[in-house]
């Protein structure tokens, strides 16, 4: 008996045991290769092996010869602002649905159809809109008098990054609205009429019951959001390869550019393991705060 | 609670909008994939044009040029999927069924690993399947999209699990089951519906990934989004291809996001959200 009590008790950790060394063989290589490389010197291009060890050069490296800290001031820019502008904008389309009107559940499958794509296909379909002649969105806002750069939209070191901000909100913001939604249709009648009851209207009812009610749901589909802007890469290949100069690089955009186009791997290794570091910090304070008190 | 006429007539105003908005750029770039190459950038936009299936004959028919990659993005989302199935569903039945004290801490690992960086992973191993002589095999991109359907798999199939009665599956046991008979015989089928939804988001992110194909596939293996992206290599106008083979691409997403219905909130959300 104590044999099949003890086996009992090891049984979870039997059925979690392949995933965990799956995932580990999965991570453990990469994480590995790039602390021992980060302390290397290794381009590619001159060597199909690394040469010797050079300290923390690479770690320095990153900062010198990479526009590091504009990629993670433009990566920080875009992913406040875009989380920001993506979660009212759903709230407010969310606000819409929950009349339920007649449609509501016809409009809800249609409206989802931007976040189903691929962000690159995304990424193709503002590509278009914004080319300097011909592109719709181009020419939609000649027409209303918006001063569109003479190098286009994405040529500008002004508009470059609000333009891969706006493809984002345009494919990310139904993702909002239609969780927001769910949120909005799980509060309980009985609440909203003691509020009602109590006088609570407009704006007072939204602060006071809607919003709160909601908050639980809101706080993580904000995480992932934040988190998924925060890794940028897709919609940066596509639309403006991080130009130009460095006004719309990402940190995920600079790591591929420093490994995968210049091949300095020493370089990029630092550059990974300290974006590792970025990473599990913001992970470990968000989930702490979505995850309080969570039943597992 | 009766809505005044003129205020139900805004709210359907905002939503039209609201609808324009969303669906115009895809319905744009729909029209490209009909339109002449003339047409593709008629300055002011044409609205009205000529539809031709020249771009989809091209690019899918004769010569075809992107039907391989068609069938490379199936292969890779299918494997992807399939490979992930028996350690996802292990998992997320474990994670839901027992107690265990390192609970927290593993499921937080995992939501760790989806929300990471894809680019970090992806450097050391190209040149591990480089040194491997593997990079440019479908195995190379279906493993290490297990980095992010694994992780996704387990969290989304332990809401599902987590709604079986564990009840019935207890009752079983009292009637002299095994756990494994309980689990294959009573969970699993009442799982199911679960496991399939799963399987379908974790196809669609496979099927839309491009940064590990982009690297990790080469020519007789690149994916669909990997085989468009290639047309911006080329000069000359070739938007009428990007535009059919985009519009391919976006087809089996959007198809299955319709089947999903009401399961799409919980799938974005990873689980957390049940909808």
């Amino acid at each position: 008996m104590a044999g099949r009590l003890s086996s009992r008790r090891n049984l979870p950790y039997l059925l979690v045991l392949p995933s965990i060394l799956g995932l580990l063989a999965l991570i453990i290589y990469p994480i590995g290769f790039s602390l021992v490389n980060s302390f290397r010197q290794w381009n590619l291009q001159t060597s199909p092996v690394p040469l010797g060890f050079v300290g923390f050069l690479n770690y320095q490296m990153v900062f010198q010869t990479t526009p590091f800290l504009d990629s993670l001031r433009n990566t920080l820019i875009l992913s406040v602002a875009g989380t920001f502008i993506e979660f009212w904008f759903g709230m407010g389309i969310a606000l819409l649905l929950a009349t339920q009107l007649k449609g509501t559940n016809a409009v809800r499958a249609l409206l989802i159809m931007p976040t189903t794509i691929a962000p690159i296909v995304a990424g193709f379909l503002f590509r278009y809109m914004y080319y300097e002649k011909g592109g719709l969105l181009t020419w939609l806002l000649t027409q209303v008098g918006f001063p569109v750069p003479p190098q286009g939209l994405l040529g500008s070191s002004t508009t470059a990054l609000a333009s891969i901000a706006l493809a984002d909100i345009w494919q990310w913001t139904p993702f909002f609205a239609i969780v927001l939604y769910a949120g909005l249709l799980s509060i309980p009648e009985d609440i909203k009429e003691a509020a009602i009851v109590d006088g609570a209207t407009g704006l007072r009812m939204f602060a006071w019951i809607t919003l709160p009610s909601i908050s639980r749901t809101a706080i993580i589909v904000v995480m992932i959001r934040f988190m998924q802007l925060f890794n940028m890469f897709d919609l940066v290949l596509v639309l403006t390869r991080g130009g130009p100069g460095t006004a719309s690089r990402t940190l995920s955009y600079n790591l591929y550019q420093e490994g995968l186009v210049n091949y300095n791997i020493g370089v990029a290794a630092a550059m990974t393991w300290l974006i590792v570091i970025i990473v599990t910090i913001l992970i470990n304070v968000y989930a702490r705060v979505a995850f309080r008190g969570w039943e597992w | 609670m009766r809505m005044p006429l003129h205020r139900k007539v805004l709210i359907y105003l905002a939503i039209l909008l609201v609808l324009i908005f969303f669906l115009g750029p895809i319905y744009w770039f729909w029209a490209l994939s009909l339109r002449s190459p003339t047409s593709a950038f008629a300055s002011p936009p044409e609205f009205f044009f000529e539809p031709t299936l020249n771009a989809f004959i091209y690019t899918f028919v004769n010569p075809g040029v992107n039907r391989p990659q068609l069938v490379s993005s199936l292969i890779v989302a299918s494997g992807a999927t399939l490979l992930n199935l028996p350690f996802s569903v292990t998992a997320a039945y474990a994670l839901s069924r027992f107690r265990m004290r390192a609970k927290q801490f593993l499921m937080m690992w995992y939501i760790s690993l989806l929300m990471a960086p894809p680019i970090v992973f992806l450097i050391p191993y190209f040149i591990l399947m480089s040194s491997l002589k593997l990079r440019g095999t479908y195995p190379s991109m279906i493993i290490i999209a297990q980095t992010i359907t694994i992780p996704f798999s387990i969290w989304l199939l332990k809401s599902f699990f987590d709604e079986v009665p564990i009840d019935i599956e207890e009752a079983a046991q009292v009637d002299g089951a095994s756990w494994h008979q309980a689990l294959t015989r009573i969970t699993l089928p009442l799982a199911l519906p679960g496991i399939i939804v799963t399987s379908m988001f974790a196809f669609v992110f496979t099927w839309n990934n491009v940064i590990f194909p982009l690297v990790l596939s080469n020519q007789s293996t690149a994916t669909l989004p990997v085989g468009t992206l290639n047309y911006f290599a080329t000069t000359g106008a070739t938007w009428n291809f990007i535009a059919a083979t985009a519009v391919v691409t976006m087809l089996p997403p959007m198809i299955i996001f319709l089947v999903l219905g009401r399961y799409i909130v919980r799938g974005l959300t990873f689980g957390a959200v049940k909808g």
